[in-house]
């Protein structure tokens, strides 16, 4: 097994009475695609936003490559390397898609303080953004503002984004949903490739996706971790087959 | 290029020329030369205000507190009786403003919303109270300056600011340089992540910027220009009061840049001619002006809903 990249210990959240999160531990390793899925409302969600430093956890740590980052600033967590799409669209609207990876692909490459440089003068910046974008499918819409591009584009261009901070570890919650079928074979294929170089921790409810892309599975309920193992370690897993048709919601 | 949009163009283009001939058309009455001073001094103001408002969604209701400060650091800083050198105080008071604007945005800048809105506005109300009791201040009448500063730069002589129309060729090159000056730093690495902030701090935050220190840069920048307003407002007529830290004054900026059109930073411009010429209208034609002033104002935001710079973009996209 290669290097772990990320530990939780223990890890609660809690919204008032609500434990959205209930005593997580997990590895992520590089190299590998670790999937969570579960229920609607299973914390998959919470848990990506404590790792990506978005919310601080009520108790528990987390450790990346070994040091504990739960008491860093937000914006720190991508400074690592811990780069994060988001379930709900989260772009900027009225730049174009160039620019949304250009803003990304700038924080790493410096220079943010620079008052003077033309932000459209820097060829090798604006060269990762559009490798980025090319890496998801929407080269052709770079000079397009992407509140104009189309939902599933922006869910292209969410991951694109992400791309572009060269991060090490890739979050990811529900890239695939409102994707058209073609363009989620091509983020399939993307992720293939990635994974090879990347810890990648995705939360998806496309089974399929999931089954052909992890190395592991892990299954939460309420808060709760249920079961990790390999793909087909949790396809037989009774207790995944009670939970998802004991909630009545997605069989599969 | 820097100024990208053709609505801009255009009206530098118009303006600028315009404004560099005017003393020549108003024949050497320097009471219009005084008012047009004025004008473009405000302009100024309403830019940076622009700045903040309009391209850092920084909403501050107590921005005219450095452009008082301008002036009541010119005040205190220079010797009663000797003329200073106008760059040099022009740097001091950037640099004292900007200091101050540092502490005040760094409490100012937790908050966002209504809650900055409201501590805006109470910590420009301290300084203005501090400033109306105090007896070495001259109370609620200011204070007097009674020399003017020369302007001499590497020994030339630049502008003699006694002459009206001399001081009006000083505002009308500051109101070009802070232009520029906003269009370039907003055209660069830095404009973009303010950009970013502005429109979506949340993914700024999860893309690794710390949105704060950038938010708190363009704070004192802002302050430290209208800081340059109010400087050279006291110098015009040689004095300084409370009035220019009021909330007023703070509020007439916001309705002049709404009026010209939020975040395009000559639309400040704009704004703050339409404002000053729709008063000048109706104070002439009834006493009841303000009421007028009101309404045309209502109208005109309600009409023009990016203001008039956005109302001249929207008719050159129609004719290309
Ligand atoms: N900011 C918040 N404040 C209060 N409760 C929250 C908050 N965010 C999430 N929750 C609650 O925490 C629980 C877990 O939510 P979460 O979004 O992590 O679920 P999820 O597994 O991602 O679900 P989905 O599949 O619908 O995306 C839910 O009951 C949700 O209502
Ligand atoms: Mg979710």
């Amino acid at each position: 097994m290669s290097q772990v990249m990320i530990e939780t210990e223990g890890l609660c959240k809690h919204w008032g009475g609500l434990k959205a999160l209930d005593d997580i531990s997990l590895t992520f390793a590089d190299k590998e695609l670790h999937s969570i899925v579960g229920p609607n409302g299973a914390g998959k969600s919470t848990l990506l936003n404590l790792l990506c430093g978005t919310y601080k956890p009520t108790s528990g740590r987390i450790l990346h490559k070994n040091e504990p980052i739960d008491s860093i600033k937000p914006y720190a967590f991508a400074r690592r390397g811990i780069g994060r799409s988001f379930q709900k669209t989260n772009i900027y609207p009225s730049a174009t898609c160039l620019e949304n990876c250009a803003i990304a692909a700038q924080r790493y490459m410096g220079g943010s303080f620079n008052f003077l440089k033309p932000r459209n003068k820097e060829p090798v910046l604006l060269h990762i953004a559009e490798e980025a974008l090319h890496k998801v499918g929407l080269g052709h819409r770079k000079d397009t503002v992407a509140a104009a591009v189309s939902y599933g584009e922006q869910r292209q261009l969410e991951i694109a984004m992400v791309l572009a901070t060269s991060p090490c570890v890739l979050l990811l919650d529900e890239p695939m949903a409102g994707m058209g079928h073609e363009e989620s074979a091509l983020i399939i294929e993307l992720l293939k490739q990635l994974k090879k170089e990347y810890c990648i921790v995705l939360v998806e409810h496309d089974m399929d996706a999931v089954f052909e892309l992890s190395d592991l599975i892990t299954v939460m309920v309420n808060g709760q971790h249920l079961v990790t193992g390999t793909v087909d370690a949790v396809r037989e897993d009774p207790r995944v087959k009670e939970a998802y048709l004991g909630q009545g919601d997605e069989v599969y | 290029m820097l100024f990208q949009k053709r609505s801009e163009r255009l009206f530098i283009w118009i303006f600028f020329p315009l404004m560099l001939m005017m003393p020549l058309f108003l024949d050497g009455n320097i009471f219009y030369i005084n008012k047009l001073s004025s004008i473009l001094i405000f302009a100024l103001f309403v830019m940076s205000l622009d700045y903040l408002v309009g391209r850092c969604g920084l909403i501050t209701l107590g921005h005219a507190m450095f452009y008082g400060l301008g002036g009541y650091i010119f005040y205190i800083i220079a010797p009663q009786n000797e003329a200073v050198n106008f760059w040099v105080y022009t740097f001091y008071i950037c640099v004292i403003s900007a200091a101050i604007a540092l502490i005040v945005g760094f409490l100012v800048l937790r908050t966002s919303g209504i809650y900055m809105i409201m501590i805006t506005l109470a910590i420009a109300q301290m300084f203005f109270y501090y400033f109306s009791d105090s007896m070495e201040f001259g109370g609620i009448d200011g204070v007097f300056l009674y020399l003017k500063p020369e302007t001499s730069f590497l020994g030339i002589k630049m502008f003699d600011l006694d002459n009206p129309t001399h001081f009006y060729y000083l505002c009308l090159f500051s109101l070009f340089n802070t232009l520029v000056f906003f269009k370039v730093i907003m055209a660069s690495k830095f404009g973009r992540v303010v950009d970013a902030t502005r429109e979506n701090p949340e993914r700024t935050t999860a893309l690794g910027y710390n949105v704060f220190v950038f938010r708190l840069a363009s704070y004192v920048i802002a302050s430290a220009l209208g800081a340059y307003a109010g400087y050279l407002f006291s110098m015009q007529y040689g004095f300084v009061n409370p009035s220019m830290l009021s909330w007023q004054t703070s509020g007439t900026a916001l309705v002049m840049l709404i009026l010209g059109g939020m975040g395009s930073i000559y639309g400040a411009i704009l704004g703050t001619f339409a404002y000053e010429g729709l008063h000048y209208f109706f104070e002439h034609l009834t006493e009841h002006w303000m009421l007028f002033m009101g309404s045309a104002i209502i109208l005109m935001v309600i009409l023009l809903k990016k203001g008039i710079a956005g109302y001249i973009e929207k008719l050159l996209e129609k004719r290309s």
